[in-house]
């Protein structure tokens, strides 16, 4: 006969909370950096045909949507090495409590957005 | 050890070391992004930044390859699919970042 019960995580029967959604959205956030590096490797590849052809990826890069992109793949590495550090703490025995756990959920939340502003300010040398 | 406590390890040692590369990438990855084609090439042009960015995505790709295992281990169903997801996974897994390495090291101003 076959199983249907739902497999790990449960997501479609337990209740949401700050934890639930940190963990999803560090799987899915995980796969899209994956994807956001392989292209990475192709803009890096791509450099290789030469100053000439790079000059479409240049206007692409300095547009509205490649500004936009670059901020996101910002964001989304800042939310990735947050709930990393975070599940590094987990397995040295810290932040299990409810509350620990409710805190550091919203320090990844809150904090993925203020460390994109500072890794983007860094970045651009504005500080 | 059983295959579930190496991959466990595994995956925490990469992630040690992905976390300060990620930081290293981000950051110059936004100084340069809008740069000329010289600069963009100067710069995986020296030793450091071709080292780092090779070690970079040799950690990221090894780290995705556990983690999204995980995922087609708690999603998919059929043995044989999961067999053939994973294995095509690998291989990916295997020739970007090989494929990234043999650009970075013929790239020269």
């Amino acid at each position: 006969m076959e199983n249907k019960n739902p497999l790990s995580p449960h997501i479609q029967i337990y209740s949401w909370n700050i934890s639930l959604l940190i963990s999803i959205s560090h799987r899915i956030i995980g796969v899209i950096n994956i994807v956001a590096l392989t292209l990475v490797c192709l803009w890096i590849a791509l450099l290789l045909l030469g100053e000439e052809n790079y000059e479409y990826i240049k206007f692409f890069l300095q547009s509205f949507l490649g500004k936009f992109l670059i901020l996101g793949l910002t964001w989304s590495f800042s939310f990735q090495i947050l709930s990393e550090v975070r599940h590094l703490f987990w397995d040295f025995g810290y932040g299990f409590e409810l509350i620990t756990s409710k805190i550091t959920g919203l320090i990844v939340i809150f904090g993925s957005f203020v460390l994109t502003i500072l890794i983007y300010l860094i970045g651009k040398q504005i500080i | 050890m059983i295959n579930a406590t190496k991959k466990w390890i595994f995956l925490k040692v990469s992630s040690i070391i992905l976390i300060p590369l990620m930081v290293w990438f981000i950051i110059n990855l936004v100084s340069i992004y809008e740069k000329d084609y010289v600069d963009i090439v100067s710069f995986f042009s020296t030793q450091p930044s071709k080292f780092l960015t090779s070690l970079l995505m040799i950690v990221a790709f090894f780290y995705s390859s556990l983690s999204i295992s995980e995922i087609f281990e708690d999603y998919i169903h059929d043995k044989k699919i999961k067999n053939i997801a994973n294995k095509t996974l690998y291989t990916f897994f295997i020739i970007v970042p090989l494929i990234i390495i043999m650009v970075l090291f013929n790239l020269n101003i």
